[in-house]
Formats: C-alpha cells, structure tokens, sequence
C-alpha cells in the first residue's frame, strides 16, 4: 500500500497528521482516517468480535465490517465508528478496537483456537441447557460473557458536546448524492420544488469520486454541481446520513456538523439531529457491492474491488502491488485497469468461463491477465494477504483442478452489488428477489412517495441512472405540486459496466467436495462462518429471520449491507430453493449507527422535561426553602431553619400553624374557568353533588368520578356570577380534569353552552391558616373578614396593598383559613405584603410537608387516597352523591363489586410507639399471620404535632365496623411491623369548630 | 400600586451569549397590557362583532391569521373563541352569548428576532416554520419543549411566543440553551 506522487481528490497542498494508536500518520485534506491508514501501511486495523481474528480495510464507505475504530475520549468518546467514513482532520484521533494489548498482538486471538466450541448458539446451549431448573449458573455465565461481548467502549462521562435538533419540511427529499441523486434534485430544483438533498459522505458525487480524476464524469460532476449551488430552492446537506424512514414520510437524519473540524469554536453544534418531512423523496442511495466466500476471505487485504479503486482514484493510495481480483460480474474490470495504470500487476480471476469484449478489452491492453472460469479458493498469509490459492471453477465455484498459489498483497473481490435499500425497507417491509441482478429490489409501492432511482434501483447502465433519476425527480416534483418544466436530462458519460452485465450468481469458491478451504466468513463483523450458518440449518433453523437472530449474521452496524445476500444464497442451497423462496429480513433503522446524544438534542439535564414554576418561586429560592419536584412543578417543601432536616422542620411548622398562622404556595392548584349559562348544568353533571342551588359568591367542594364509577379528583368551586364558576382541582389531576371536561362538551354534552379554560396560569394562589389568620387579613386589607362578613364556603373581593384579590374562606388543614387568588403577576407582592405583616401574628411560611400533616390531622382526602382504585363508598364520601340527579360514573359506581361492603374504606390509623408508618405498608388483623396482601394498606402517614403520636390515613376492610380493633402494620421493604389502633380519619377537630370559626 | 412582575423578570437581562459575531438571535419580552378571551357558541360571530368593532378589528382573522390594529391583536384560537390583546378591559361585554375572560396574567411574551430566528424556530417546533410557510402576520398554535403557545410572525424574522407564565422559564431556557450556537443576544423588557 502507497500514496500516489499525483492523482486523487485529495489537497496536497493542506497536509496534516493524524494519530492512530501511537502512530501518527501523514493525511491531506479529503482524506478518510481509512484512506490515511491505508497509506501509512496499517494493514491491520483491528481484531474481530468473536475469534480476535486480525482485520484490514475491507471497504471504502458505510458497509465497513472491519475498520471499527475508537475516536475520541472521555466524554467524546465514540466506539465502533467507521474508518472508512471518519474525515480525516488535523487533530483527529483514533484508536484500533476489541485487541489488547494491541491490534497487531492480540491475547484474545487465543479465542480462535476454541472456534470448534464456541459457534453459533454456543452461548445458550453451554450456559443454560445443562441447568434447566436454574437459571443461576447462566447469571453468574453471564456477567463473564457480557464482559467479553461488545465492541468498543463507550464512555460514562456526560458529553459536554452540542447536539442540535432540528425540524426541515420539503417538497422532494433526495437521499443520495450520486448521479442518481444529482439528477434526480436537478430536475426537482428546476421544476420550482423546495429540494432537501442529504448525502452522507462529505463530497458529493457518489461513484463519480471513485472515477480517475481526468475523466469526463469528472467534468461532469462539475458542471450539475454548479446548476444546483446557485438554486435557492435546494438545500444541500453533506456529512449528513439519512438514517431511518418512517410514517407520514418523515426522515432522520443526522449531520457531522462540526465534528471533523478541530478548530470549531467552542459551543458549535458536533451534530444535528434533522427531522425531515417531505412530499415526497427519492431514494437514490446507490449500491453496496457483495463479498465472495472463500477460505481466509476475512484476512487483511482482501478487499471489495470497488473499494480498491476507490482507495486509488479518489484518495491516490495504491492498496496493492500484486493484485488478483476475483469477481463474478463486469464491474471488477475498471478497478482492474485503474490498478493496472498505476502500477499494479493485476491477475482476474474469473468465476465465468465467458467475459463480455466490453469488460476484457480494455484490461487486457492495460496488461491485466485474466484467468478465466477461475477464483480464489484461499486467501493465505498471516497477518495480511501474502498469496491467492487460485484454482479453475464450475459454474457453482467448485475447483475442478489443481489450485495454484500466486503472489498477492491485495485480493479484490466482487460478487455483484445490492442496491442500497434499507430506508425503503423501513417503510414498506420486505423487498423482492431480481433473479436479473441477483439482488432484492423496492416493489411499486402504492402511495409513491418514496421513489427509487438509479443502482438503488438496480439500474444497469449509467444512462438509465441519469434518466431514472432525473425523470423520479420531475415526477416527485411534480406530485408536490411545482409545475415547471425540468427541460432535459444532462447527458451521458461513459463509467464502465455495471454488475448485471454477464452476472454470474455464484457467490463462492470451494473445493471440489463443496467444502471450503479454512474458515469461510459470511458476516466479517460477528465473525459468523459458512459453518454457522451449516449448524443453524442443521438444527432446524428455516426462517431467514431466526437464523439471522441465531446466528448473527446481518445484525449490528452492518444491518445486512454485506452480509445478508450470502448467508441467504447458503440457506437457499441447503434448503434446495431459490433465494426469492427463503425470503429476506427486514431492515429496520438506523441504517448507521445514530449517537443518542444527536437525537436528544438538547433534551437533556435541565431540560430533560419542562419546569413550571409558581408566580411565587423566586421568593421561596430567595428565602431557603427545600424544593421538591410535585409532577413538572417546583415546590417548597419546607423552610429549615438552620440545620433542621425535613422532620423537624415539618413538625415545627405544622404545629406553628395551628398556634398561630402560616401560608403557603397553593398556586399549583388547578384552576379552571367555568363559563356560560349551562355551567351549573355542567357541574351538575360532571361532579356527584348538586350546584343549582349554589349562590354567587359561595363555594362548594365536589367531588367528581370517571365513567366506570372510581373516583377521579376534587375540589372546590366557586360561583363568580352568574354564569361565571370557578373550579379547582388538585395539582396532579388539573390537566386530565381540563381534557376531560373538553372531551365531555365536545362530544356527549355538545348542546350545553358552556366553555372550560385553564386560569391556573393566571391566578397565584396563598392558603393562610391558623388562628390568627383573620386577624392578618384585618391588618392588611379594609374589607370585613369576621365570621357573619365572611363564612365558610363564601368568597370575598378584597384589596390587599393595591392589588384586587379573591379570598375563598375554605380550608384544607382544618384551621380558619383562606385561600387568597392573586392576579399571578402580582403574587410575589401579596405574598411579601403578608409576610411583612404577618410578624406580630407569627405567620410563617409552610411547605408542602407540613400541608400534608395538618390535611392528615384533618382526615381531607388527596391524590394518595384519591388514586383511581376506591369509590366515593370507600373514600366515606358517598353521602356527597346527589340521589336527585344523573353525573358521571353515577350508575357505574354502583356495580356489585364497587359497593361490597367489604372493600376497604377510609379510617385514620393511631400507630402505637415512636416509630411511623410508612405509606404502601400492608394491613392485617392483629393475631393473623403476614400472608396474601392483607386487609387493607395505608395512604398517608404523618407524625402529628396536634396529637403528639404518629398517625395515618389507610384504607381496610369493613373499616367502619372496626373502629377500636388494633391491627397490624407490615412493611415487607424495610421488614418492619408496627401497631396500630384504627380511629376515625377526623383526628383533629372532627366537629370543625376551627374552621368554622 | 405596585407594578406586575413578569415571570421572565430575571431572565431579560440585557446580554450577549453564545458564538461569537453578529448575534443570530436576539430574544426579549414586553409586558402584555391586557389579554382577554371571548368565546360563544352558535351565534359567537355576531356576538364578537361589536366587541372587535369597538375595538377597531374586523373580524378576529382567521386561525391562522391575526388581525392586528395599533392597538389591538386577535388571533382566532378556535372557531368559537378568539384571544385578544389590547389596553381595555372587556368584562363588561360578557353576556348570555358571550364569555369573556381576563387572561392577561396568564401569559408571558417572549420576543425572537434577527437573522438567524427562523433557524431557532426549526430547532424547537415541529411545523414549518420557513419564510414560505409562516409568513408575517400569521400565528400558529404548537408545542415548544412540550409546553402549549401560540407564535405570531411579526416581521420578516420576528417572533412573538405567548407562553403560558408557569412554563414561560422553562420555554425560555430551552430557547436560550438552543439559540447560543447562532449567538445570542438578549435585550431588556419592553413595556
């Protein structure tokens, strides 16, 4: 292997290195890190995933198998990354994989000297068979094989990198920018269409860039370039990958936006994550040429013959002196005679016995000898290819003579192309066997929306490519709906055959027996053999989809870019069928490998989902408050003082409440605006109690239930005016009561006039309880607040500093209380103004943990009671049901099931000892053994400061006859037992003469 | 009286952030001076009629286009519902066919513009947000970071983002986080 004096895509004049492993190597600018180690002379890049076994450059494009390279580290680190498409840059830097200590002397090569053991299958039948009444000899296998599976190491450092997502809408999407794709967006960008092009190599071109520099594809290249630069209506987008194809026509794709740049400034985007939606789009994503199977066809420099031209005409690197090329079809001549030209002594060795003059013409004059109805039976060397064992062939690539080795550093290898079909695959599922080109091709699928074009297609000459692509072009364009003309196709050139010319469909060279010499692999990257595939077959494996799955084959990166057609054509010849009959596997995305951190774009960290936060939030942050997450909101959930930890600071402020006065952020609270003139009609229906009779200016707590009879969530509501209610719902339950309101007027309840709307953003909200709570309100507002002024369950309109405020005398903790509605704009001043003035009273403020004390003290219900598995019977709510009235879930709630007196019912628990409860701890009767799931569970627990003892709120079995009984509490996660007397669940002020007050 | 504090009051900070160069984005707020919801039911258009016309509106647009005076923008958010944004207060108007709700706490502005504002659009919406298919003048009611708002196109390359005043600094930091890249520029509140 050499670099090339001249020739090639490559800039010499910007020279740079990059390093892999230790070595540093010379690479220019257009370079791949593949093409840089090819000519430095690394002809072993790696070791393979199963035996170790060395592996060369196999490829020059995403079908790599074997150039699995290590970029990066730490946090940047990125395994199994292609060489064969990495852009080589000043900086870049890589590293072999799966080789220790290195990849030239690998200890695990060991491994191959136990391939007899360890094919397919090996795993289950070694781990588990034996031991089939446990599964614990296969776990303790296990954490052994897992640390010897896998490929690459991938980092556990949070990557700093930006990773943009971003939305694009288009008439034509053109996926592929070969000749296909090229005319195909020509013609779509001509005729008026908002062309997307996407090409994942980062020069366009396709098999043009693999054309000898001087030759007329070249020129024109140039000139369809230059036409589609300057149209404003096509977008081109290099280094970017089409990755899956999905409902709706929308494409992923992700561009190396930055990543190949070492000098991007800091914050730029490394890639973008592109989620494109297209009219319509074209699939011109070329053709992957196929491996023959022969004995050592893994070894390091045995390569794809397309490859090897590649390697010559675009990146001047020689890959061999001593070339044989092994091929069934036409294609293989141009690189023949490209190696030829260069230097090369170049011997085909032809699986037919009959070349066409149009392929063998041209090589023989450049010198090459062609061996006609030959191929290579092995591939020998040790670290690399050091000769061909060529023998002459049968039409099925049996040897019918003598073999005979001749001296090789490169062997070529063709077995005809497959298109590229994966994203059409991803839509439309299986595609079907062309016996022509011996390849799987798109069907006419209906909704023609994807179309294919050029050698994705199986086009057969580079004339139908530029026309097939041209004329997918016009015709997308035009079904999006442009009406221009595309004027004519651009000319011809003239590139050399394609596959299909004289395809011979052997796939395989072997002995005389059919047996082949040495270790013959169909997949290179899962170290999958011919003799793999033979065991699954042998051991009844007929789909092709489980012996894809037993095997291997076709799994990981390659997704069956190289390995699929071969392991098909065996399984096809064990079974006696053609491979159209053994069928295909579908292909599913990604097509490449897709970094996580692409797609989650910036979706992660502080936005992993969105925060809302109380009008008043600043001011708990401000004034040492310990948030907690309460769904996507933020709220405090004590405020310590000191050192205090969470016990200590709830306890003291719920005590501090009932003494005094505190407040609280209830802005969380839903709030749904209730208007029109059927509104008590509709709270009527949608809650258990009757609203006709509720005046202006009074408010009631309703309680609503789903369809099927269970308890949903609630509230209370207030009647603004006439036609103007005012709903609250709990935090976590606020959006589905929204949803389902709607759904109701939208569809069963369409006649009634009313309209619902969140005004939870609108209003902040402050609950202030205790007993000196009227008496702060007295301080910082003019209006009357005294029991006959302002009772329970009424509403009042105030004006506290300035601002207009609505206070609803109701409590949730059991004490006089308020809840004060503040226009949320002004939340953070009403809330200061109660502060400051709340000094000579004792206000505090109070977080969600006290809340939940004093609401348990009380005996109120909330969502952990509330949590869709009890009725109102279970809840001790169902004196709130209207007999007068039909609501929702009101004929349901009575099913047998739902009104057994047995089921579990509300009590309040008094746990005997210093020790509390824990909610989820299981009920059972004080002398039973702790079998089965008991009678009943606990909800809420608290420590109560009003009490002085632990106490609970749970639910259990004919609750109400047993009030007095001691029962017992088992925790099963900490093993942990308590005692409990069961009480009321009104522990405090069951007569509410507080807050009523 | 004290003045109402916006949710984005600590985030408008007037700053440059991100790459280097001319910024690409510059995003801002402006308080809302009123925001008010009619909505009816059969009959809504002529009960609409002579609060738009008091108003100086035609018609509250359509549900993709808003009708904007000096004064005063609709945008049709439903058949039977329009948003307004102006100075009054329409509470009077509410009636029998009309129900009119005070919203203008309920929501913050965030302000986009400059060169590279449609291209911020494109990271954070899932609907075209081209110079083709949002056009000035018309608004679109989606979802940015999963959170509901309704986006005007007022310029060429300006946005108007009526966010919901809960999630209004969690829309912000998403757009903020996305918009560096382009180089950011944030300006202070505008009245």
């Amino acid at each position: 292997m050499k670099r090339l004096s001249s020739g090639g895509r490559i800039d010499r004049s910007r020279p740079f290195k990059v390093r892999f492993g230790w070595r540093f190597l010379q690479a220019f600018e257009g370079d791949t890190l593949a093409s840089a180690l090819m000519a430095g002379g690394v002809s072993v890049v790696g070791r393979s995933f199963k035996y170790h076994r060395p592996r060369g450059i196999f490829s020059a494009g995403v079908e790599e198998p074997n150039a699995l390279a290590q970029l990066g580290k730490r946090a940047q680190r990125e395994p199994n990354a292609r060489a064969t498409t990495i852009e080589a840059f000043k900086g870049l830097k890589a590293s072999a994989q799966n080789a220790w200590p290195n990849r030239r002397l690998d200890i695990g090569a060991a491994a191959g000297l136990l391939s007899p053991f360890i094919s397919a299958g090996f795993y289950y039948k070694t781990f588990i068979g034996p031991f089939r009444q446990s599964t614990r000899f296969w776990m303790i296998c296990e954490a052994f094989i897992r640390r010897a599976a896998g490929m690459g190491k991938a980092g556990y450092a949070e990557d700093h990198s930006n990773y943009e997502k971003r939305h694009a809408f288009c008439d034509v999407l053109v996926i592929g920018g070969g000749m296909a794709g090229l005319c195909a967006a020509l013609a779509a960008g001509r005729a008026g269409a908002q062309v997307i092009l996407a090409e994942q190599d980062f020069k366009l071109g396709g098999a043009i860039l693999a054309q000898p520099l001087d030759d007329e594809s070249t020129d024109w290249l140039n000139r369809i370039l230059s036409e589609l630069e300057v149209m404003q209506n096509v977008r081109i987008l290099t280094r970017t990958t089409v990755f899956g194809a999905y409902d709706g026509n929308t494409f992923g794709s992700v561009e190396r936006a930055t990543e190949h740049r070492i000098d991007a400034p800091a914050g730029s985007i490394r890639q973008r994550y592109w989620v494109i939606r297209a009219e319509q789009a074209i699939l011109a994503t070329g053709a992957i040429e196929r491996p023959l199977v022969f004995g050592g066809n893994d070894r390091p420099g045995v390569m794809l013959a397309g490859a090897a031209r590649a390697y010559l005409n675009r990146f001047a690197v020689l890959a061999g002196r001593k070339v044989v090329v092994c091929t069934n079809n036409d294609s293989a001549y141009s690189a023949a005679v490209d190696l030829a030209h260069a230097g090369a002594a170049v011997t085909v060795a032809d699986l037919r016995r009959n070349v066409s003059e149009e392929a063998a013409f041209p090589a023989e004059v450049a010198g090459v000898n062609i061996l006609r109805g030959h191929g290579v039976l092995k591939a020998r060397g040790f670290q690399k290819v050091a000769s061909a064992l060529v023998a002459p062939v049968d039409y099925q690539g049996r040897a019918t003579g003598p073999a005979r080795s001749m001296a090789a550093d490169l062997i070529a290898v063709s077995g005809g192309w497959a298109p590229a079909i994966h994203l059409w695959s991803h839509r439309f599922g299986k595609p079907a066997f062309d016996p022509g080109c011996q390849a799987f091709v798109p069907t006419d699928e209906p909704s023609r929306v994807l179309r294919a074009a050029g050698c994705a297609s199986a086009a057969a000459s580079v004339q139908e490519t530029i026309e097939q692509g041209f004329a997918r072009g016009a015709e997308a364009a035009r079904a999006s709906g442009s009406t221009r003309d595309s004027g004519q196709p651009p000319a011809s050139v003239a590139m050399g055959s394609y596959w299909q010319h004289g395809l011979s469909p052997v796939w395989s060279v072997r002995k005389s027996d059919g047996s082949f010499k040495g270790k013959a692999f169909v997949d290179f990257q899962h170290d999958v053999t011919i003799a793999d595939i033979d065991q699954a077959h042998a051991e009844g494996y007929v789909s092709v989809e489980h012996l894809k799955r037993y095997t291997t084959t076709g799994m990981a990166t390659d997704q069956g870019k190289l390995a699929n057609t071969n392991a098909l054509s065996r399984m096809a010849e064990l079974r006696f069928m053609e491979i159209t009959q053994v069928g295909a596997t579908t292909f599913r995305p990604p097509f490449t490998p897709v970094a996580a951190g692409a797609i989650t774009g910036h979706r992660h960290g502080r936005h992993f989902r969105p925060t809302r936060l109380s009008p008043i939030h600043h001011w708990h942050m401000r004034n040492g408050a310990k948030m907690i997450e309460a769904g996507a909101w933020m709220r405090p959930w004590f405020y310590p003082d000191q050192r205090e930890d969470m016990r200590a600071a709830y306890i003291r402020e719920a005590a501090h409440v009932r003494g005094h006065a505190g407040m609280v952020d209830v802005s969380t609270l839903g709030k749904i605006a209730v208007q029109g003139p059927d509104s008590a009609e509709f709270l009527n229906r949608i809650y258990v109690n009757g609203w006709k009779t509720l005046q202006v200016g009074s408010l009631r707590y309703g309680v609503m239930l789903r369809e099927d009879g269970f308890a949903m969530d609630d509230g209370a509501t207030a009647r603004l005016a006439e036609h103007d209610y005012f709903m609250s719902t709990t935090t976590a339950n606020a959006a589905k009561v929204l949803a389902f309101a709607e759904r109701l007027l939208q569809t069963a309840w369409k006649n009634l006039k009313v309209h619902v709307t969140s005004v939870t953003d609108q209003w902040a909200a402050i609950a202030l309880a205790g007993p000196n709570s009227r008496a702060l309100l007295g301080k910082v507002s003019d209006s009357d607040f005294s029991r006959e002024a302002l009772p329970n369950n009424r509403i009042a309109h105030a004006s506290i500093n300035g601002v207009d405020v609505r206070i609803h005398r109701m409590s949730y903790s059991g004490e006089l209380a308020y809840e004060i509605y503040v226009p949320a704009g002004f939340g953070i001043h009403v809330w200061e103004t109660l502060y400051a003035a709340g000094d000579e009273f004792g206000l505090i403020p109070y977080g969600t943990e006290a809340m939940g004390a004093l609401r348990i003290e009380k005996g109120h219900v909330a969502g952990p009671e509330i949590d869709g598995r009890t009725t109102l019977n279970d809840l001790c709510l169902d004196g709130f049901a209207s007999t007068k009235k039909p609501f929702v879930g009101s004929v349901l709630r009575n099913r047998p099931v739902l009104t057994d007196p047995k089921r579990p019912s509300l009590v309040g628990l008094e746990i005997q000892g210093d020790t509390g409860a824990k909610p989820g701890s299981l009920l059972f009767p004080e002398m039973s053994d702790h079998k089965g799931h008991g009678d009943g569970w606990i909800s809420s627990a608290t420590y109560s400061p009003a009490l002085g003892r632990n106490i609970a709120l749970a639910f259990l079995k004919n609750g109400k006859q047993r009030k007095g009984e001691f029962i017992k509490i088992v925790n099963y996660v900490d093993n942990e037992t308590l005692q409990a007397r069961v009480v009321a669940h009104h522990f405090f002020d069951p007569q509410g003469d507080r807050q009523n007050g | 009286m004290a003045d109402a504090i916006s949710p984005l009051k600590g985030k408008c900070v007037a700053g440059r952030h991100g790459a280097d160069g001319d910024a690409g984005v510059t995003l801002g707020s402006r308080n809302i001076a009123g925001l008010w919801q009619i909505a009816g039911w059969r009959g809504f258009k002529a009960a609409a009629a002579p609060v738009l016309a008091g108003l100086g509106l035609r018609d509250g647009g359509s549900y993709r286009t808003a009708e904007s005076t000096g004064s005063a923008t609709a945008w049709r958010i439903a058949p039977d519902k329009i948003l307004i944004e102006c100075a009054g207060r329409l509470e009077a108007e509410t009636s029998e066919k009309l129900a009119v709700l005070d919203l203008s706490h309920s929501r913050a502005v965030i302000t986009v513009s400059g060169p590279a504002a449609r291209d911020l659009m494109s990271q954070v919406i899932s609907v075209d947000a081209s110079a083709a298919a949002f056009k000035p003048g018309e608004f679109i009611q989606t979802g940015i970071h999963d959170v509901g708002v309704l986006i005007h196109c007022t310029g060429e390359d300006d946005f108007d983002i009526l966010a919901p005043g809960t999630w209004a600094e969690a829309v912000w930091e998403f757009l903020q986080d996305n918009a560096l890249p382009h180089g950011l520029a944030i300006k202070a509140m505008t009245g």
